[in-house]
């Protein structure tokens, strides 16, 4: 397991290490700051991060790209409402200072599982998303036609799907060229 | 017990939290009746969670964050965040490493010269690396939901440089900016002042354009306050805003300058060199003037339109609805008028304001009432079609 604690003091990287001794293979690095070439170099299975820290900013925008991490966050004292906000806010898990080791390596592992968990339902959200907007662009283009060629519904949707074939792409994508170069003929984005 | 209602307000050491910094230095909060405790915190995702959660009752904001905090509030509404105040326009600014202002010199002795400098001469600098097989060049900014990420990514897509494949843009808090930049991680960032200004008179970048001239009088921070302080406890929040309201008209006057240069200089505000936080108070942030305080649904509908723009929403919010639940002029409005003759009375009506003009450096027209076909009709954008 590679854990990156992120924190300018020395006492809560020390912690983790000793909370997750045993596992193997196992390395824990300690950086003041959020470095990006470092992370990249390092690659870690969870980075662990005081609440107080600026990098949070920097983390937090990860959230939803592919370099994202399972982000545990260290807070000083347990303040109410505050775990469950950050948490809805892409925090996969945080530790109230003060914590006995032995609990460290359960919470990496809810934090890291909890990651792969968001990251599957993103992924599934982001192509239902696109599939219906996909779908839209074919409806769109459908009456475009049916405007144009005074197609009826079907005849609309069997010359989408042609144009499709005929060129080896998907159908919303034929769709949303249509849709274009309509929209460049009627004058717009000239 | 001193009788006073106490409030706990959040800020970024930035010059823009001036208005909180001034209300609580000239004891514009207890003469309101209001016991404040101005917290400083680290990072704008703190700011968003305390604020969510009610840890903070209000705190100086990104606008555009209020905005997506709120679109991802729970059911109840809770984590969504008001904006009954602007706090600002303008204030922030696009710099580069003084390398990169050479680069786009070489290429177009003049670019810099002209007024407003734009990105055109920036994307053959690109287009010349890629020939070259040279790496992407690396921009900051401050957070993903921030002026500071449009106002960069409209003024490089407005050059032809697409600010997702051309360049690479990452996140980087404030005050860290400037040394990242001397370290060489990054080619140029947009941030907020001071650190603008730091970077030039530390000879580590250039400033190319400024808020004020990619949009005169363009929204920047806002006060985000939890809906539970105006639903609540109205008559502490109406007493908030009008001190903060008093602290930023005192903040406008050239008068006060030395003394609000001074106090947020200190440490435990912004913590930069005094001559930096001046220059931009001088001729770039007017915190009061021109009815800058007031929350303008047109600056949340723009916000909207560039959150379209780059894909950060899709077209499952009603862009107006939200912005009419985050932005409450009504509730300035209001605290404007109890406070007697701060703000020209014209002002403080809705429709005797006039629209605010939103003609950004390029001229194009902003139609608030058609935000989304706005976003979608650049050359550059993840809007869905």
């Amino acid at each position: 397991m590679r854990v990156l604690v992120i924190d300018p003091d020395t006492a809560r990287a020390a912690l983790v290490a000793q909370g997750l001794e045993g596992v193997q293979p196992l390395e824990v690095r300690r950086s003041a700051v959020y470095d990006e070439a470092e992370v990249m170099a390092f690659a870690p299975d969870v980075v662990v991060i005081a609440a107080e820290s600026p990098d949070r900013d920097t983390l937090d925008s990860l959230q939803e790209s592919s370099q994202g991490h399972p982000v545990v966050m260290f807070v000083d004292r347990s303040e109410p409402g505050l775990a469950e906000q950050a948490v809805r806010a892409g925090v996969a898990a945080y530790v109230v200072d003060g914590l006995a080791p032995n609990r460290v390596r359960s919470i990496l592992d809810v934090a890291m599982s909890r990651f792969a968990l968001t990251q599957q339902l993103r992924g599934d959200l982001a192509k239902a998303k696109a599939d219906l907007e996909s779908r839209k662009t074919v409806e769109r283009a459908k009456g475009l036609l049916m405007k144009e060629r005074g197609l009826d519904e079907d005849g609309a949707y069997r010359l989408l799907r042609k144009l499709a074939m005929d060129r080896g792409k998907p159908i919303g994508a034929v769709a949303a060229d249509l849709l274009a170069f309509a929209g460049v003929l009627k004058g717009d984005g000239a | 017990m001193s009788g006073l209602s106490d409030l706990r307000l959040g800020f970024i050491p930035l010059t823009d939290c001036a208005p909180l910094a001034a209300a609580q230095a000239l004891g514009f909060f207890e003469e309101e009746g209001l016991n404040v405790e101005l917290v400083r915190e680290a990072s704008w995702a703190t700011i968003r969670d305390k604020v969510a959660v009610g840890l903070l009752d209000g705190a100086h904001m990104l606008a555009p964050m209020a905005l997506s905090a709120t679109m991802s509030a729970g059911a109840g509404g809770e984590g969504a965040i008001l904006a009954p105040m602007a706090l600002n326009q303008n204030g922030s600014a696009v710099t580069v490493s003084i390398a990169l202002a050479e680069a786009i010199r070489a290429v177009d002795p003049d670019a810099l010269a002209r007024t407003p400098v734009t990105a055109a001469p920036l994307a053959k600098v690109i287009a010349d690396r890629r020939a070259r097989g040279q790496g992407p060049l690396t921009f900051a900014v401050v957070f993903p939901y921030s002026m500071h990420n449009y106002l960069l990514r409209y003024w490089l897509a407005q050059g032809g440089i697409d600010p997702d494949r051309d360049v690479r843009l990452v996140v980087i808090p404030p005050p860290r900016m400037v040394e990242q930049m001397r370290a060489g991680a990054i080619d140029g960032f947009c941030v907020g002042a001071p650190w603008n200004v730091v970077a030039e008179t530390g000879g580590v970048g250039r400033i190319l354009i400024a808020a004020s001239q990619f949009w005169p009088g363009g929204p920047d921070k806002v006060l985000g306050v939890t809906t539970e302080l105006a639903t609540q406890r109205p008559d502490e929040l109406r007493a908030c805003l009008r001190a903060v309201m008093r602290a930023a008209a005192w903040a406008d006057e050239a008068e006060n300058r030395e003394t609000l240069i001074e106090l947020l200089a200190r440490p435990d505000r912004i913590g930069a060199p005094p001559a930096a936080i001046g220059r931009a108070l001088e001729s770039e942030i007017v915190f009061h003037r021109d009815a800058a305080g007031l929350p303008r649904r047109e600056h949340g509908l723009w916000f909207l339109s560039q959150m379209t723009r780059w894909g950060q929403i899709g077209s499952e919010h009603d862009l107006q609805a939200l912005v009419d639940r985050v932005y409450r002029p009504e509730l300035y409005r209001e605290a404007a008028l109890s406070l007697g003759p701060i703000l020209e009375p014209a002002l403080a009506f809705a429709d005797a304001a006039g629209p605010a003009e939103a003609r950004l450096f390029d001229g194009r027209a902003f139609d608030p009432q058609a935000a989304r076909a706005y976003a979608a009709a650049f050359d550059i954008h993840r809007a869905p079609v």
